[in-house]
Formats: C-alpha cells, sequence, structure tokens
C-alpha cells in the first residue's frame, strides 16, 4: 500500500477520534480536528466554486475563444490579464464552448461589489448584490413553494372518497382511512396556527388535537434524526475498524491510545491543580 | 419496589459520557460480529425500484449527486444500488451535482459499478456533467436549457463533442429522475422547479433526517417513492440481491435502536419517580 493512502488513513483516523473526543469535553485534538474542517471546507468550496462557474461561465463567456482577436482592445485587457495567470486566462482567449456575451459583465459587477464588503469604505456597494441575490432568491422560491407546496400538497389532501377501488383500511397504500387521518391533521395543524381567535370551545378542541398531530410529526423527526445519526457513526466506526489493520500500520489503535493516554494524563494534571478563586485573584 | 425505583433513578443521574460508551459498544460489536437480521423492502422503497424496472432499455436517466462524505454511510450505498439498477437494465445515465463534494461521491460511484463492475464506455452509456454552482438556479438551468448550464463535462470535454449528448435539450428529454441527496439544494428543489413543472418522474434518496420533509411528496404522487435512510438503501440492496454496505450496518442500526429506546423508556421513568417524590415531600 502507497504511503499516501497510508498517510490519509492516519490523518483520518486522527481527525475522527478528534471530533469523538468532544464527547469526553472540549480539548485541543477537538479544536484542531474542527478548526482543520472549516479551513479546509472554506478553500476547497471557493477553489470549486472559481473552476466550475467563475472561470468557465463567466470569464469564458466575456473572452470566448471564439471570438478572439488579438486587435480588438477588449482582448487587449484580456492579454493583459493573462499576465496575472495564464490558467485563468490562457492565451488565445477561454475555450469553453460559449459565445461571447458582454451581458455577463453585469453579475461580473455585482460580483466584485460583493467583494468590495471587505474594504469597510466601500462596504455599502455589496448591498446592490445583496440585493440582487435576495430579490432573485425571493422571486424563484416563491412559484416553486405555490406550485409544489400549496398547490401540489393540496391536491395529495384532497384525496377521492367516492373512489369505489379504494379500500377503507391498509397500512402501506392510499386508503379511505389514511386520507381522513391527513385531512384531519391538515386541518386541525393548521387551526393551532390560527391566533385571530381565541383557542376555546370548537376551536380550543381542534387546534388540541392538532398539537397531537405536531407532536407526533416531532416523535417522528426525531427518530428518524437519531437513525440518520446511528448510520454516520456506523460509517465511521467500519473506517476506524479498516484502518486498525496491519495494512495501515495499526493506524487506530495507535492513535486511540495515544490520544486516551494524553487526556488522561491532562484528566489526572487537572485533577491535582487546585481550581483558581477568580474573585481571590 | 423502593429498591428498583432508587436503581431507576441512580440510572437517570448517570453521566452521559457513560450512555455515549454503551452506544458506541452497541454499534461497535455488531459491525465485528453481525447478526443477520431480516431486511423486508417497504412500499416506498418497492415503489422507487419498480419505476426504474418499468423503464423502456435504453432509457435516459438523469442521477443527481447533493451529499457530502459527511453523509457518505447513508446516500453512497443508494447511489451504487441505483447506478447498478441502471447499467444492469441498460439504460443511459447522465450524472449531475448540486454539492460540490458531491463530485468526488459520484466519480467514487462511478468508478466503482459504471467501470469496474459493467465496463460501460464513457460517453456512450454514460456521461459525468459534475458540479455546477447556483443552486436551485441550476436545477432551473437543466430544465430550460442544459446546453448552456454545461458546455463542458466533467473532464472539460465539450458536450458537442460527447454522443450521448446528442438530442439532449433540456430536462424533458430525460425519461426519470433520481436525486440521491443529504439536505439543501436537493430533493425538495428538484421536485419544485424539475419535477412537478415538467412531469418527469422522478425519486429519490435521502438521509434519515430529511424523510418526514420529503414524505408529502410521495404520498401526494409527486415523486415517485423514496430510499429513507440507511434501511432504505439496504431494502434497495435486498431489491436487487446484492448486499453490501448498508445491509452490513443494519445490525448495528437495529442494536443502538433499541438501546436508545431502553435509555428513553429509563430517563422517563426516572423523571415520573423523581417528579412523585418531590410531591410526596
Amino acid at each position: 500500500m502507497s504511503m499516501t493512502v497510508i498517510l490519509g488513513a492516519w490523518i483520518a483516523v486522527f481527525l475522527t477520534f478528534g471530533i469523538f473526543s468532544y464527547l469526553y469535553k472540549d480539548n485541543p485534538f477537538y479544536k484542531t480536528a474542527e478548526h482543520l474542517f472549516v479551513g479546509i471546507s472554506a478553500g476547497y468550496w471557493a477553489s470549486i466554486f472559481f473552476w466550475t462557474q467563475i472561470q468557465p461561465n463567466l470569464f469564458g463567456r466575456l473572452w470566448p475563444s471564439s471570438e478572439f482577436s488579438a486587435e480588438s482592445l477588449w482582448y487587449k485587457i484580456y492579454n493583459g490579464l493573462s499576465f496575472l495567470s495564464t490558467s485563468v486566462f490562457p492565451p488565445g482567449g477561454i475555450d469553453k464552448g460559449h459565445d461571447m456575451h458582454l451581458s455577463y459583465l453585469i453579475p461580473f459587477a455585482l460580483g466584485i461589489m460583493m467583494l468590495l464588503s471587505l474594504i469597510p469604505k466601500l462596504n455599502w456597494f455589496a448591498r446592490w448584490g445583496i440585493a440582487y441575490t435576495v430579490g432573485m432568491a425571493a422571486g424563484l422560491r416563491a412559484y416553486g413553494y405555490l406550485n409544489s407546496n400549496v398547490l401540489g400538497q393540496i391536491k395529495g389532501t384532497a384525496a377521492s372518497f367516492t373512489d369505489p377501488n379504494m379500500p377503507f383500511f391498509s397500512l402501506t397504500s392510499v386508503s379511505t382511512f389514511n386520507s381522513l387521518v391527513i385531512l384531519v391533521g391538515t386541518i386541525t395543524g393548521l387551526l393551532y396556527f390560527y391566533f385571530s381567535k381565541e383557542h376555546k370551545g370548537v376551536l380550543g378542541k381542534a387546534s388540541k388535537v392538532g398539537i397531537y398531530f405536531l407532536m407526533i410529526s416531532f416523535g417522528a423527526s426525531f427518530g428518524f434524526a437519531v437513525m440518520g445519526r446511528i448510520s454516520l457513526l456506523i460509517g465511521r466506526f467500519v473506517d476506524l475498524i479498516k484502518y486498525s489493520a496491519g495494512d495501515y500500520n495499526n493506524a487506530t489503535l495507535w492513535v486511540l491510545v495515544i490520544m486516551l493516554i494524553i487526556l488522561g494524563y491532562d484528566a489526572f494534571k487537572s485533577r491535582k491543580t487546585p481550581p483558581v478563586n477568580e474573585e481571590a485573584v | 419496589m423502593k429498591a428498583l425505583e432508587d436503581l431507576i433513578l441512580k440510572i437517570g443521574k448517570v453521566d452521559r459520557r457513560w450512555i455515549f460508551l454503551v452506544l458506541a459498544i452497541a454499534v461497535f460489536i455488531p459491525i465485528i460480529k453481525p447478526i443477520g437480521m431480516p431486511i423486508r423492502a417497504t412500499e416506498t422503497t418497492k415503489v422507487v425500484f419498480n419505476t426504474i424496472e418499468n423503464l423502456p432499455e435504453n432509457s435516459k436517466v438523469l442521477v443527481s449527486i447533493e451529499y457530502s462524505p459527511s453523509t457518505k454511510p447513508e446516500n453512497h450505498p443508494m447511489t451504487i444500488s441505483i447506478l447498478r439498477h441502471l447499467f444492469r437494465n441498460n439504460h443511459k445515465v447522465f450524472v449531475t451535482c448540486l454539492w460540490p463534494d458531491g463530485q468526488f461521491m459520484a466519480q467514487d460511484a462511478l468508478k466503482q459499478v459504471a467501470e469496474e463492475e459493467f465496463g460501460k464506455v464513457y460517453g456512450e452509456d454514460y456521461v459525468f456533467l459534475g458540479f455546477r454552482p447556483g443552486n436551485e438556479a441550476v436545477i432551473k438551468g437543466i430544465v430550460s436549457n442544459i446546453r448552456k448550464l454545461y458546455t463542458v463535462d466533467v473532464y472539460q470535454t465539450k458536450i458537442d463533442e460527447i454522443p450521448l449528448m446528442d438530442g439532449i435539450k433540456n430536462f424533458k428529454d430525460f425519461a426519470f429522475l433520481f436525486s440521491c441527496s443529504a439536505g439543501y439544494p436537493g430533493t425538495v428543489e428538484w421536485v419544485q422547479y424539475a419535477a412537478d413543472p415538467t412531469g418527469v418522474p422522478m425519486s429519490s434518496g435521502v438521509t434519515s433526517i430529511q424523510v418526514n420533509e420529503v414524505m408529502p411528496y410521495v404520498q401526494s404522487g409527486q415523486m415517485k417513492g423514496v430510499l429513507a435512510g440507511m434501511p432504505g438503501a439496504a431494502e434497495y440492496e435486498a431489491l436487487m440481491g446484492q448486499k453490501g454496505f448498508a445491509t452490513s450496518g443494519m445490525d448495528a442500526q437495529s442494536i443502538a435502536h433499541l438501546v436508545i429506546v431502553l435509555f428513553i423508556i429509563l430517563g422517563n421513568a426516572a423523571f415520573f419517580i423523581e417528579r412523585k417524590r418531590s410531591r410526596k415531600y
């Protein structure tokens, strides 16, 4: 097995135990793993975003190789940028299959405005980019939610009770009883969130039924959340068992023993050291 | 009776770190020594299987990967089983990613299934389009004009030069969509911006924590079944007759659930005993 694979396994084991060690208490192993995760994630995402979108889809549309002309002013600017980096701005234009679209200068400018938030005097520029993003996202989502979550779900709730082929009761498929449960659950759940009238009398009773439906839903969510976390734990354990093999120089065992010794020594030392009385200081 | 109550109270006050340790042992032992608990496919899993089974040969299927290594134990077995099913039935597979990390997950699954198990030819049997940033805007782009969004594939080959991309203009050119999702953007966005507006059937494999969120779409018919977390993946492996990671993890999952249920019962019992005693005195 190659050295890089073994090294990767040791790093994976160290980071896994580093994160798990938080279950005991906050400690430098956990802090190291946490900071590495945050830093590497940010760098990785920035790099991926640049090479999958900004370089091919933005710069590739502003300076496509298909319309390259060394004489034009536009491509003279490009040649100037080539001096900064030939991998981002290769000679002869960017060949990603695009035609020239100068309208992409608008998102380019908005993107630069977002970056200006790093400069305190010019950070107001960022509002333009944020305003565009918020407006676009709000418009896009309004349609999606209205179509799928409101209309689609109303259709799903309004089941046909007169269908002669529908069984009255079924645990696994559509039935009249299940449709009734969904209908009652939807209406009473909505009534629970109706605050324009005091929850007394019929409304009070109906909203109480709604609470029970909500509680069942929260219970199911909790159960699924537990199931998901256990699945992830199984995944880490399987990897730890794999890396405990001789092929990986028993990475799991060594890292575990070393970490336990250090944390145990730290616990022993902190027990011997009397706590500092801050008020007296 | 009092001794039993005292014991339950003692367990109720136990340091949470002992609970973590018991749970770790409960997960660890079944991984080392599997029990082989039976796995029966639920209706929602069967619907996904049957939908793919009933697709005509050579159907063009879009597989979208929206998860990262953090949920690999839940999502990856689903992706592998679905790819196996699609390639076994000689369908043409197009892979996109809405998450940057999904690109590596997809690469790993395609290498294992398409190259090593089925010996499929890249560009003729499957295409790996890769990741594009933009969340739901990417889905909208695929729905309206996929060629505008993806001018090159993940290997920087021009889309026009890939034979399998002939005749693919937008989302309606696909016969089916499978989204393997761990959150936003993912299954919900595919329903809202692709499947519902176009009527192209879709199924999904989601993490356990998302099941409650996507189940209404399954019940209303907006989605053709769902693979729910690791159990869903294990059920699909059972339907495919090819055991994998999810099946091997189900013993640990079941035992861990029993332990958690036991702790919940004991915790509640301790709470009620304590309340009874505090009222008495």
